[in-house]
């Protein structure tokens, strides 16, 4: 009895060893599972300032529980992202919410139809302005919450104009051809170029072209429309002739182009809303400014708004996507006091309609001599034609931003648009 | 003290045991878990080395080609007229101007297209005209680039590329590492403007931050001993001018790798020059957390500790259980000698314990066979000796009396002849017995007055003797001839000087003890010479004085026995102290065990 008890502390021992050799082989596995319902909803966007600011701003003012992830991205970042994450199909990594600018909207909603969920349960599309439907709907669904409007105007130096003989009147309801008059006058008057323009970049054709309703394709937004295209013979035409009055101080980036209204340099700047804050930032020019309407086009239907940039929200079709949509709707989609908050603190400003009627769209602009800014705007705003950008604005833009330079240089008016015509339908065949 | 030296005594041959064998194990653990580490840590230094020189090597590789694609982009810039054109060019015209941009950036486009990674491509010239292919990742204006010290570096060495790192306010403390390059014209060697490659360091990291992980970080160096690049971004704009040194040192003799303390750690060093970007590439391996990783060290000793303690346990428990069966048997051993041999040891403990005792309990048992065989043997023999004694009655005493009985008879003492044969016949009708049997005291005292008044009759009556029986010790039995030898002794010995005088004989009980006492009053003697005197002719039989004691002791053990006291001219008193016997008992009393005891200890 007493060797079998000895036996068996052996086995103990040599027992207890081999657990150890065992437990020493082992390692941890840590298995990864993915959640059905995240308890974490991310979103992307691209400006600390600006959108990113607003979504903090939604976060905190939202009343349920959310966890709320933000993810700063550059916004080619975004775009490259999602692209890849997209079109490979696994929608592994991607956000629950994306900003994106309403130009290259289309593109995603038509390349991946199933990828974003429709929000026409959580919002009423008619409370935000006409224009931003287009860009962020498919096929009548409501795809996008169209978030901030690039509702242009025509920020001019009060104190250069007032010295070429022109007040707020004389800058109200023009047309180009009147503002390039105008801008002769500047010019030779105070010396000062009118405005200062990016060669690469044809922003300032886009939103004359907008403001007639037209584009660089058709309402189908696959349609090239370049050639014939009247509202974009008469941008084209403004472009040169602004060429030739000699009053077009040239920039290459976006600092060179702040700098050139910073340093006092050019007398107006045609831009969306939202470049006021980078002209505010110069304190030293307080009360020289003030906003007039966009000018139009020469032609008829054409009207003193356009638009320029603006992106709006979109939830992925991926777990998570209700309680995305639902702090979307409650927030950028139906709070009145939301946007007034949003006017206020991130100086952003919304399209949803009803905001306007709040008071802080009231107020009282001191730098630009309290001019009711963002009043006009929403006002303004309304006014926006509505069009189809389709999927290849920019693609179509580099072709005629080239095709811009030969007609610069010489090159027939008509013969540089049906080159780009056919290039671009060559192209984006 | 002295208790704890026995226990150490006692416990000696298990201390030992167990002491070497626990120096044993734990050197042989300590040495091989040191030799496994050593040699782990060797296998894994050279395994290491190999492989990150090829790492390394493979990161130079991207830093060459990126560095080469700088060098074709640079080419591509100086060589490109309508850059140059419009960097020299103050346009006069807004149309001139707006194409000139555009076609720059056109062309710029074009290099830039070639060009892979995340760099960046700036050109900037005299007339403060400045292009930027990535805005965002450096909104750098005209002037500022202008007036930066990377800059008026560029101006001051014109014909190269130089890499410089800029980090601060200008970059919004991204830091990056930019590639400059002054663009002249060929003939009149005039700078008309500047190009610039900035490389984000983070977009730097993608070159090696594949190969990195935790305790294996890579450093970019350049010649000043800044810090460019690194996976350890707090590294990252230190001056390390010590490292550097290594570095080039290392670099210059060839050597794999060297051992460094930087950054208040020990690191195994490996490093390769890229001459093009006038950097050093720089591998450092933090020897302890790498090895940490691989080795586990804690684990290994954890795990020989384990060992030692399971085996020492165990070399504790059963060297104890060997050398306590074995200590238990000494003991039981040395006991023995001590106290009784009689008792066999006990069959426990380990294997070779049980054998032991099993053997030596064998032993025990044969020996004690045999010596009880000697024993009986030696008392037969003794008891033959005696017989033959007993029965060679004195052929002299029966002459004697005969001739006595002879004069008797012829003097016509009929009657004293008569009580003379009569006392002779129960005297030799028991002398002739078996000595082995006794009889009772009444018997024995018959025996001794027989034997006086044979005495008497032949030598004359001047000796006396009275015999005082206490009547209770009538029926004990004593062996026979016990008494009558020192009668005999005293009658023919103690009365040489003194011609008158009394022999008393006394027998009492005393406690569980017969006391016989057989006093004389005669000559008296020294006792150590009792020994010697043989009287032969006189002798009744052949059992003398000398033998009674040797028998008694021999019947009934050492307590019992012959005790002789004398005083020379008062007389003689011998003591003989027997046990009580009722019967008549054949087998006489003594035990085994103690016919044993009384061999083995003597």
């Amino acid at each position: 009895m007493k060797y079998f008890s000895v036996r068996k502390s052996w086995i103990l021992v040599f027992a207890i060893m081999t657990i150890f050799t065992l437990a020493a082989c082992s390692s941890d596995e840590t298995g990864g599972g993915s959640g059905e319902e995240p308890d974490e909803i991310t979103a992307w966007a691209w400006d600390p300032n600006f959108n990113i600011a607003a979504l903090e701003l939604a976060k905190e003012s939202y009343e349920k529980d959310i966890k709320l992830k933000i993810i700063e991205n550059a916004q080619d970042d975004i775009v490259q992202k999602l692209n890849t994450g997209l079109s490979s199909g696994t929608m592994k990594g991607m956000p629950n919410i994306v900003l994106i600018e309403d130009q290259r909207a289309q593109s995603f909603l038509k390349a991946y139809p199933d990828a974003f969920y429709p929000l026409d349960e959580y919002i009423n599309p008619d409370d935000f302005a006409a224009y931003k439907l287009a860009p962020t709907s498919l096929d009548g669904k409501q795809y996008g919450l169209p978030f901030d409007t690039g509702v242009t105007g025509l920020f001019f130096r009060t104190d250069y104009l007032k010295e070429a003989g022109y007040t707020m009147e004389d800058l109200s309801n023009i047309t180009w051809e009147k503002y390039i008059e105008i801008g002769k006058d500047v010019k030779a008057k105070t010396g000062k170029d009118m405005i200062s323009l990016d060669p690469n970049d044809l922003g300032l054709i886009r939103v004359m072209i907008q403001s007639a309703g037209s584009w660089y394709v058709k309402e189908d937004g696959t349609t090239v429309h370049l050639k014939d295209n009247e509202a974009l013979k008469k941008a084209f035409q403004n472009y040169k002739a602004m060429m030739e009055a000699d009053f077009v101080k040239a920039n290459s980036d976006w600092s060179q182009f702040i700098a050139a209204f910073n340093s006092g340099d050019v007398a107006t700047v045609p831009s969306g809303n939202w470049i006021g804050p980078s002209i505010e930032a110069e304190a030293s020019q307080k009360g020289k400014w003030a906003v007039a309407q966009i000018p139009r086009l020469d032609m008829e239907g054409a009207v003193n708004a356009s638009n320029q940039g603006g992106s709006s929200f979109y939830v992925l079709n991926i777990p998570g996507k209700e309680k995305a949509a639902e702090f979307l709707a409650e927030t950028f989609g139906s709070s009145k006091q939301f946007y007034q908050d949003l006017v206020l603190d991130v100086g952003a400003l919304g399209t949803y309609k009803p905001a306007s009627e709040g008071e802080a769209y009231q107020a009282e602009n001191e730098y630009f001599g309290g001019q009711k800014l963002i009043s006009d705007f929403s006002k303004w705003m309304e006014e926006i034609p509505s069009v189809n950008y389709g999927m290849h604005t920019y693609a179509i833009e580099d072709i005629l931003a080239a095709e811009m330079q030969n007609y610069l240089n010489g090159k027939s008016l008509e013969d540089a648009l049906a080159d780009a015509q056919a290039q671009a339908e060559a192209q984006l065949k | 003290m002295k208790n704890f030296l026995k226990i150490i005594r006692h416990n000696s041959l298990f201390l030992k045991m167990f002491l070497i064998m626990l120096v044993s194990i734990v050197a042989v653990s300590v040495l091989i878990t040191f030799s496994t580490i050593r040699m782990s840590h060797n296998l894994f230094m050279e395994t290491f080395s190999i492989t990150n020189s090829k790492v390394l090597s493979q990161i130079k590789q991207e830093f060459e080609s990126f560095s080469y694609s700088v060098v074709f982009t640079t080419m591509s810039v100086e060589n490109n007229g309508t850059i140059k054109r419009s960097l020299i060019q103050d346009h006069v015209t807004s149309t001139d101007e707006s194409s000139s941009v555009y076609t720059i950036s056109q062309q710029m486009e074009n290099i830039y297209s070639d060009s892979p990674n995340e760099a960046n491509m700036i050109v900037l010239g005299e007339n403060k005209r400045l292009f930027n292919m990535k805005y965002a990742h450096w909104p750098v204006t005209a002037q500022e680039l202008l007036d930066h010290r990377i800059t008026q570096y560029t101006r001051a060495n014109p014909g190269t590329i130089m890499y410089q790192y800029v980090d601060g306010k200008i970059t919004n403390d991204v830091p990056m590492l930019v590639a400059t390059k002054a663009l002249m014209e060929r003939s009149t060697d005039n700078i008309y403007g500047y190009l610039y490659i900035p490389i984000r360091e983070r977009d730097l990291r993608e070159f090696y931050g594949g190969y990195t992980s935790k305790g294996n970080d890579v450093l970019l160096i350049d010649g000043s001993g800044q810090v460019v690049s690194s996976n350890k971004q707090e590294w990252i704009g230190q001056y390390e001018s010590d490292l550097l040194a290594v570095a080039k040192d290392t670099e210059e003799n060839n050597l794999e790798y060297q051992e460094v303390n930087v950054f208040d750690k020990d690191y195994l060093l490996l490093s390769a020059s890229l001459p093009a970007l006038d950097l050093y590439l720089i591998n450092l391996v933090d020897q302890e957390m790498v090895l940490d990783n691989l080795v586990d060290t804690k684990e290994i000793v954890f795990i020989s500790a384990l060992i030692v303690l399971i085996a020492v346990v165990v070399v504790f428990l059963i060297s104890r259980r060997i050398t306590n069966s074995l200590r238990r048997l000494v003991r039981q051993i040395s006991d023995m000698a001590k106290y009784d041999f009689g008792k066999p040891i006990d069959e426990s403990g380990g294997y070779e314990a049980r054998k032991i005792a099993i053997a030596f309990n064998y032993m025990l048992n044969e020996l004690q066979e045999h010596v009880d065989e000697l024993l009986q043997t030696q008392r037969r023999q003794r008891k033959a000796e005696l017989e033959a004694l007993q029965h060679q009655i004195n052929p002299h005493f029966l002459y004697n009396t005969l001739t006595s009985v002879k004069f008797l008879v012829k003097e016509g003492k009929k009657e004293a002849a008569f009580d003379t044969i009569d006392a002779l016949i129960p005297l030799l009708q028991n002398a002739l017995g078996n000595v082995d049997e006794t009889i009772t005291v009444e018997q024995e005292v018959a025996n001794i007055h027989n034997y006086v008044q044979i005495n008497q009759m032949r030598y004359g009556d001047r000796i006396k003797v009275n015999s005082l029986i206490s009547p209770d010790c009538l029926h004990y039995h004593l062996p026979k001839l016990v008494i009558q030898p020192f009668i005999e002794n005293a009658f023919f010995h103690a009365f040489t000087k003194k011609k008158y005088g009394f022999i008393q004989i006394l027998i009492a009980q005393r406690g569980d003890k017969l006391i016989c006492e057989v006093i004389d009053t005669g000559d008296g003697m020294e006792v150590d010479k009792m020994q010697s005197k043989k009287g032969k002719r006189q002798l009744f039989s052949g059992i003398g004085v000398r033998n009674v004691h040797e028998r008694i002791q021999l019947l009934y053990g050492p307590a019992y026995g012959v005790e002789i006291t004398s005083e020379v001219g008062k007389g003689t008193k011998i003591k003989i102290t027997l046990p009580l016997s009722d019967e008549k008992t054949k087998d006489i009393t003594i035990s085994k065990n103690n016919t044993k005891r009384r061999f083995l200890d003597g």
